[in-house]
């Protein structure tokens, strides 16, 4: 009982933290209970079935061809060896540097009738001027594309992970009953590593959900743009800010639905059987065929949107890359740290705090703070705004606004954004660390800052790190809270894409849009050398 | 280490004073803002002693930020595209009338608030691109916004999609001409008419009446000054020469004309200096620039259209129709498209 006293004097300050954060999302969530105005009337006669369908088809098909290419690739890599394996395995992660925004500009870009795809094809085979050889994008099935391309690393690294810590023996055990490779991996593979799996998945949905910038330029009417429609065309925040709290309340049925599905699963097989994974090596048409579906992912998620950007900016736009660009980009890393390591505390605190199962509310901050990752980023920064305005004006009672438009609000909106990634990361992580190993703690009378700097720490440092960098290349791609958050004269890389894209200039875009994933690289890198050396590393 | 340590110090620190704001300056919220224009905004600050600070970003947004902002509010001047964007914030009464009689004579009447709370910087006109070979210059004299409408035009249309401010604020000025019920059974007509489902943005449009896959695309006249200027590629700059400008209307009421436009806030901290700025933005100098590198159309007399842009016709026949119309009818509008089946 003493031991619950000690717990709750350093809890109690992150819990008042973190409500803080909580509550730009209850702000937006509030507008329920607002007046419904009479627009409702008009989007569920017209549209708002519309909006339903092709965002539920979207995300559906998103959420599918992720989860192929996501654990499809993560197997091969971990189970088999075969010439460009070592590349690959670190490439299929490349494509989290771009947004999925920047591939679907590219994407038109390319493939368009008169995109760089189809010209250069018409040249080669000397087809007449209006042969369109590839089929039009701007649909469904082009944005279930790109977004399964730049979100499919998601639940590669996350599948990933998991298959590596998969023991030898059960595997054995498969083969020993008669299973051929492709039925290990479905029927013993893809059901261990569930946990892990609807987290990442989670993670894909929820940024498939959310994003604006490549369904509107697609003219495709999803839930967010029938909000933007609303807010932008309609004149109507209220009833944008209810839709979105609509998409928010449908996310939270399926955050609780995958804690449900962990709650459930608790899979540690860390146990003294354990047996390192074996590899084996394919040769001939299988090792082509291994080669090729790992390497499709990266080219179309990463080689082929930097090749188009690179070919746009060399012809238009070099000198963007002057002194400017450097501060900028320097703001723009600055923030990404800041952001990323509050997000990876928060994550460390609350889900050990979840663990140590003090109470509820821990699982509640948490579910909260991780829907922040499906709200359209715009709205996040209406309730983070409204938010400041109001302690602006409650806390700091001078005639100057200090918190608003300051950095602050920025770090805000992206701990709010990004949280969900950081916790997913941790989350898993700590499903790998035996609860046994927290008794025996206990039986030597470890205090819980102990447990957590001394034990925990040490052994999630992997998930950590993950989580941080993770964080990192989210915030540089983050582009709508930023825009309106910011101070006076204060630009990050996200802003100048932002700026000509708006105007259709996607070319005089591409420089800064290269920016964007160049310096979103430099997490990733980072995160590839770790995935480098976690074969030969300790795993726990 | 120890010069990464000060710009982190003065990072944090810059944090802390937010939006402190200094003597001499004009703080401004733009949703229209190129890397080009520091220069201008430096020149300004030469000549004045005024410094220029931004925040540039959507229009809708910030205008949220404003309007939580209130009267704390450090902006001065808020500059955006499209009159229905001005019109809203003019309507939530965060705009002060605009005195100097410098301006209001530069910009005429129907291209400024009711009560000369926002001014035109800039104008673009709505247009309709054709191919000169697949349709005589003669057939299109005709052709008004009206007409779009007319059987004749069965799958030879294309136009984006309904979600655009620039369609929005078009289909607003009809209700203002013609009422809701005629403005809806014209769309209806329309959308019969289109081409294809709606897609891309307008250079998209124009694209499309290039490689024949429509007749008639109706898209911003500014985007072909863009795309001739070959900036954006070869391809874009050989479809842009197969097309001509065709303006609507000029037998009756004048082609559709949309504003690029600023106005000084209630709450202005700096309301003499945003005065000052916007006299700038409306000098000689500054509209040259703007209208060069943006290829829109002057607001100041005796300017000229970027000549690429002037090659398609000068001089024609503008809608008087008060822009501050397009954001009064721009819900109704919005709704029509719905209704009308405008994806």
């Amino acid at each position: 009982m003493q031991k619950i006293s000690v717990i709750k004097l350093w809890v109690a300050i992150p819990y008042i933290v973190l409500a803080v954060f909580v509550l730009p999302i209850l702000i937006i969530i509030s507008s329920i209970f607002g007046e419904w105005s009479e627009n409702w009337s008009h989007l569920y006669d017209y549209v708002l079935f519309d909006y339903i369908y092709n965002s539920s088809v979207l995300v559906i098909g998103v959420l599918f061809v992720a989860f192929i290419v996501g654990t499809s690739s993560a197997w091969l890599v971990t189970n088999y060896r075969f010439p460009g394996k070592d590349f690959l395995e670190w490439a299929l992660i490349l494509p989290l540097a771009v947004p999925s925004y920047i591939l679907a500009y590219t994407f038109t870009g390319l493939f368009d009738t008169f995109g760089t795809a189809n010209i250069m094809l018409r040249e080669l085979l000397n087809f007449e001027e209006q042969f369109s050889l590839f089929p039009n994008v701007r649909n469904l099935s082009g944005a279930i594309i790109v977004f399964s391309f730049t979100l499919y690393p998601y639940v590669y690294l996350v599948t990933r992970s998991a298959f590596l810590n998969q023991s030898q023996s059960m595997l054995e055990a498969g083969r020993l009953l008669g299973l051929n490779s492709f039925q290990v991996f479905y029927k013993l593979g893809i059901p261990i590593i569930r946990p892990a799996l609807i987290g990442g998945l989670m993670l894909v949905a929820m940024e498939t959900l959310s994003d604006f910038g490549a369904v509107e330029h697609f003219a495709i009417q999803t839930f967010t743009t029938g909000i933007f429609r609303t807010w932008y065309g309609m004149y109507d925040i209220q009833t944008a800010m209810q839709l979105a709290s609509m998409l928010l309340i449908f996310i939270g049925l399926f955050v609780i639905l995958e804690k449900y599905s962990r709650e459930k699963a608790r899979y540690t097989t860390k146990s003294s059987t354990f047996k390192p994974k074996k590899v084996n090596t394919l040769k001939g048409q299988s090792a082509f065929l291994a080669f090729a579906f790992c390497f499709i992912p990266v080219f179309i998620g990463f080689i082929l949107p930097i090749s188009e950007l690179f070919i746009w900016m060399y012809s238009y736009n070099m000198d963007y890359f002057n002194e400017k660009f450097w501060e900028t980009a320097a703001n723009t890393i600055f923030l990404g740290i800041i952001s990323a390591l509050l997000c990876s505390f928060f994550a460390l605190i609350i889900n050990f705090l979840i663990r140590l199962d003090i109470n509820n509310l821990s699982r509640v901050v948490s579910s909260f703070l991780s829907l922040g990752y499906g709200v359209p980023g715009l709205i996040l920064a209406v309730g983070i705004v409204q938010l400041f305005v109001w302690l602006d004006r409650y806390f700091f009672t001078g005639s100057e606004i200090i918190l608003t438009g300051s950095l602050i609000g920025l770090i805000f909106a992206y701990v709010i954004k990004s949280y969900a990634l950081s916790n997913s990361t941790i989350e898993s992580g700590y499903e790998r660390i035996s609860i046994v190993l927290d008794e025996s703690a206990r039986t030597l009378k470890t205090g819980n800052f102990r447990l957590l700097s001394k034990i925990h720490v040490p052994l999630l440092k992997t998930s950590l790190l993950t989580s941080t960098l993770i964080v990192i290349s989210e915030v540089v791609k983050e582009l709508p809270a930023t825009l309106i958050l910011r101070p006076f004269n204060f630009e990050t890389l996200a802003v100048s894409t932002y700026i000509y894209a708006a105007e259709e200039r996607m070319i005089q875009a591409s420089a800064p849009a290269i920016a964007i994933v160049l310096v979103g690289l430099i997490p990733i890198i980072i995160l590839t050398k770790m995935i480098r050396s976690s074969r030969i590393g300790r795993q726990y | 280490m120890n010069k990464i340590l000060k710009t982190l110090t003065i990072l944090i620190i810059s944090t802390f004073i937010g939006n402190y704001t200094l003597a001499q300056e004009v703080n401004i919220y733009t949703s229209r803002h190129y890397d080009s224009d520091d220069a201008l905004y430096s020149e300004f600050t030469d000549s004045t002693g005024i410094k220029v600070n931004i925040i540039s970003g959507s229009g809708n947004a910030l205008l949220e930020r404003l309007k939580a902002e209130g009267r704390d509010s450090p902006a001065d001047i808020f500059f955006t595209v499209d009159a229905g964007n001005l019109w809203r914030i003019q309507k939530e009464g965060f705009f002060r009338s605009i005195n100097s009689e410098e301006i209001k004579n530069i910009v005429p009447k129907n291209l400024r608030g009711p009560n000369d709370e926002w001014v035109a910087i800039a104008k673009r006109a709505r247009v309709i691109y054709y191919n000169p070979e697949v349709i005589s210059p003669e057939r299109m004299e005709e052709v008004s916004y009206e007409d779009l409408s007319n059987p004749d035009w069965n799958g030879k249309i294309a136009i984006r999609s309904s979600s655009n401010m620039y369609n929005q604020s078009l289909v607003a000025s009809l209700i203002s001409n013609h009422g809701i019920d005629k403005t809806e059974e014209w769309a209806k007509g329309l959308v019969n008419n289109f081409s294809r489902k709606p897609q891309g943005n307008d250079r998209a449009q124009i694209m499309a009446v290039a490689n024949g896959e429509a007749t008639l695309g109706i898209a911003n006249s500014y985007y072909i000054g863009i795309m001739l200027s070959g900036r954006s590629g070869e391809a874009q700059l050989a479809a842009a020469k197969k097309v001509k400008i065709h303006f609507p209307n000029q037998n009756d009421r004048g082609t559709h004309i949309n504003i690029s436009g600023a106005g000084i806030l209630k709450s202005a901290p700096n309301h003499e200096n945003a005065v000052k700025f916007l006299e700038f933005l409306l000098s000689e100098r500054v509209q040259k620039h703007m209208v060069d590198l943006s290829y829109e159309y002057p607001v100041l007399n005796g300017i000229k259209p970027h000549p690429s842009i002037a090659s398609f016709g000068e001089g024609f026949k503008e809608d008087r129709t008060s822009v501050a119309d397009y954001g009064k009818y721009n819900t109704d509008a919005v709704m029509l498209m719905d209704r009308a089946g405008w994806q």
